[in-house]
């Protein structure tokens, strides 16, 4: 994104790699102490707040973000970034919805067809990046227009309707009294978590975030690297599309209009930086859920769309804010 | 997406509007004849008495627009404008829009672009109330008549009809509705909005609470958007749900709306306990209707605004008849009428069986 770098010598010695973990867990750890109060606070100010039955409704309604914010965070720490996820999971959910429809597919034929779409937007972004070198702002920004134009094309601007029952399992399905999508976010949310603090997948993802030329420098094949990223980042949307498409039963053209926001909003609020080389995926949980406590929380106690919106803005000021300070104290003392 | 006051205002300017009308075609056949392009020698006559331009039944050209192409309620009015067309014989329509409907300027340059290319009369359906009405003006300058439909101007000039639903007053029936069907007693029920600020919404939103204060045992305790996002409005509604337990009704109050609300009310167990008053007929929502989960639909009738504009247009052109708005109406749908010739008429529309007059 840009040429500045803050990071530079940050992989170089052993002790800043320690100062960086502890600045990640302290911008968690803002994020959640905000978190766990808004709980408090919303559980004495509405009776129906804490009950199970809103509870695993938040945790249903999270779950598309959450998932795509998890495929957001990876892309932000290589110091990338995906505007095209909205369009590309309406693409992925109206292809999905059309495979059953007009194809006569199951619901998991259709979901491995939304996910691969996903995966085949995702290698595009990646190829524009490292192929053809443009920005990942100004490429996922082209791919966001181009996919969709392409479900606008598909549907012709109508959605995809009358889809079997069946179509329902992922977005209101249920396992063990647990819906289906929390389910499904927590695999992916643990798995991407799995992959990036354990694996040497995840070290070149933060290397390449922290110093793209120090990590070619070193031997990590940042080209192939990058486009993998950006390819499973494109998989999650897919699934994304596909949950988003099965909870209301239909594939919706204008899904997702705006929805990078969210997620970009998500992963900030979680302490991930643009600046790259830095976030985790249960900051950007954390922050989905935080976005998504104040949309219920609104609801709830009936407070207009207008506020909710100015609420979710002080909230992105304050997380980052706090983050840079204590970053700044952190670093000052080391 | 209409205007709905311009209608009564129009209508009580009848006598002052003809003559209005027989200016601007006079204008308009000035304006023809002053051109490089002389294109019917028929119209001097008319054009020097200040007459309108009677029986003129030669060939016309009409640019009809809609606020953007590809959705199936501007398809509708696309049928519907081609059926009038038919029917009056020798008139061509030229469907053309920009792709969405947030593009104003798009628009204004497709309105200028007919004026420039001298159609003989523009049926269109403004993105923008305030930015299109200088585009309406400048064609009525060139002495091209405009009709409007869907959606008019502000300020709509006298002589520029309207051919839209009453959103208004649909809103209000609606409210009266959701009393009828909750019956006598104390109800708590819900609102779900779509765009906040557009003015559609705002006639809906405010028809439906004005028709609300008439019922005294009807609390509005729930009022949130769903942005035209089906998955947005099953969020609200399941919250709204949470937050009010003893919730009896919902209006939605257009497609994405009310197929969310739907969704969140059968998730929640609670399908056909709850009344939902929606607005639109997809067919899923046509769909819930029929199954119960639904209660009544209000309809709005797209196939006569194109109709409407069309065959007034080519009257006016022909005739001299003056252009007067009209309310295109809506039907409120219910399991008891959906089977209905009437209802059907409406819900597939077509030349043979056309839902007008």
């Amino acid at each position: 994104m840009t040429t500045v770098d803050h990071t530079a010598d940050v992989p170089a010695r052993p002790g800043d790699w320690v100062r960086e973990r502890l600045s990640n867990a302290l911008s968690e750890f803002t994020a959640a102490a905000a978190l766990v109060v808004l709980f408090v606070v919303l559980s004495f100010a509405s009776p129906h707040f804490l009950t199970a039955d809103n509870l695993f409704n938040i945790g249903a309604q999270t779950a598309v973000i959450a998932i795509i914010a998890t495929a957001q965070t990876m892309v932000i720490i290589t110091k990338g970034i995906d505007l095209s996820v909205g369009s590309v999971a309406a693409l992925a959910g109206v292809v999905g919805a059309i495979t059953v429809r007009d194809l006569g597919f199951s619901i998991w034929a259709a979901t491995a067809v939304a996910i691969a779409v996903g995966g085949v937007a995702g290698l595009v972004n990646g190829l524009l990046v490292t192929v053809a070198r443009i920005p990942p702002f100004i490429a996922t920004l082209g791919t966001m227009s181009a996919a969709r134009g392409l479900v606008f094309i598909i549907t012709g601007a109508v959605g995809v309707y009358g889809l079997p029952e069946s179509f329902q399992l992922l977005g209101n399905g249920e396992i063990l009294g647990i819906p289906f999508a929390v389910v499904l976010t927590a695999v992916v949310a643990v798995g991407v978590a799995f992959l990036l603090s354990q694996t040497r997948f995840g070290q070149y993802t933060y290397a390449m975030g922290s110093n793209l030329e120090a990590a070619r420098r070193s031997g990590i094949p940042v080209g192939r690297h990058l486009t993998a990223i950006y390819v499973l980042a494109g998989l999650l949307v897919g699934l994304g599309g596909m949950i988003a498409a099965s909870r209301v039963n239909s594939g919706q053209p204008n899904y997702g209009i705006a929805l990078e926001l969210d997620v970009i909003a998500a992963a900030v609020i979680g302490g991930a930086s643009l600046f790259g080389g830095q976030g985790r995926i249960i900051g950007t949980l954390i922050g989905a859920f935080l976005i998504a406590l104040v949309r219920n929380g609104a609801v709830l106690l009936d407070i207009s769309i207008h506020y909710q919106m100015v609420i979710v803005g002080l909230i992105i000021w304050a997380a980052v804010y706090f983050d840079q300070y204590r970053r700044r104290r952190l670093e000052s003392r080391g | 997406m209409a205007h709905s006051t311009t209608g009564r205002r129009t209508s009580s300017h009848r006598g002052r509007g003809g003559t209005v009308l027989a200016a601007v075609v006079a204008t308009a056949v000035l304006g023809a004849c002053g051109g490089v392009e002389v294109r019917d020698g028929s119209d001097e006559e008319p054009a020097a008495t200040g007459e309108p331009a009677e029986g003129s039944s030669g060939p016309l050209e009409l640019a009809v627009l809609p606020k953007a192409v590809g959705h199936e309620f501007w398809n509708t009015v696309r049928a519907g404008a081609e059926c009038a067309a038919e029917l009056a014989g020798d008139v061509t329509v030229e469907w053309d829009g920009v792709t969405a409907e947030t593009d104003v300027e798009g628009q204004v340059n497709l309105v200028q672009n007919f004026v420039t290319r001298q159609v003989d009369g523009i049926v269109y359906a403004a993105t923008d109330s305030t930015a299109l009405a200088p585009a309406t003006q400048g064609a009525l300058d060139a002495g091209i008549p405009v009709a409007m439909i869907d959606s008019g101007t502000d300020p709509q000039p006298e002589d520029v009809p309207l051919y839209a639903t009453d959103n208004r007053a649909a809103a209000v029936e609606a409210a009266n509705l959701l009393a009828e069907e909750l019956g006598a007693g104390e109800h708590e029920v819900a609102l779900i909005e779509f765009q906040p600020g557009s003015q559609t919404n705002t006639e809906r939103v405010e028809g439906f609470t004005e028709g609300l204060a008439q019922h005294d045992n009807l609390t509005l305790v729930g009022q949130q958007p769903s942005h035209s996002d089906v998955n947005e409005a099953r969020r609200v509604t399941e919250d709204i749900l949470t937050a009010n337990p003893n919730l009896a009704g919902i209006f939605a109050a257009n497609e994405p709306s009310v197929l969310g609300a739907a969704q969140a009310v059968e998730a929640a167990g609670r399908s056909g306990e709850i009344v939902i008053i929606g607005w639109d007929a997809a067919p899923d929502e046509v769909a819930g209707l029929r199954s119960g989960q639904i209660s009544a639909l209000v309809v709005q009738n797209p196939f006569n605004m194109g109709y409407l504009g069309v065959k007034n247009m080519v009257e006016h052109l022909r005739e001299g008849t003056p252009l007067e708005s009209a309310d295109t109406g809506v039907t409120f749908l219910t399991q008891e009428n959906v089977d209905t010739e009437e209802a059907q008429a409406i819900l597939e529309p077509s030349c043979d069986n056309p839902p007008v007059g």
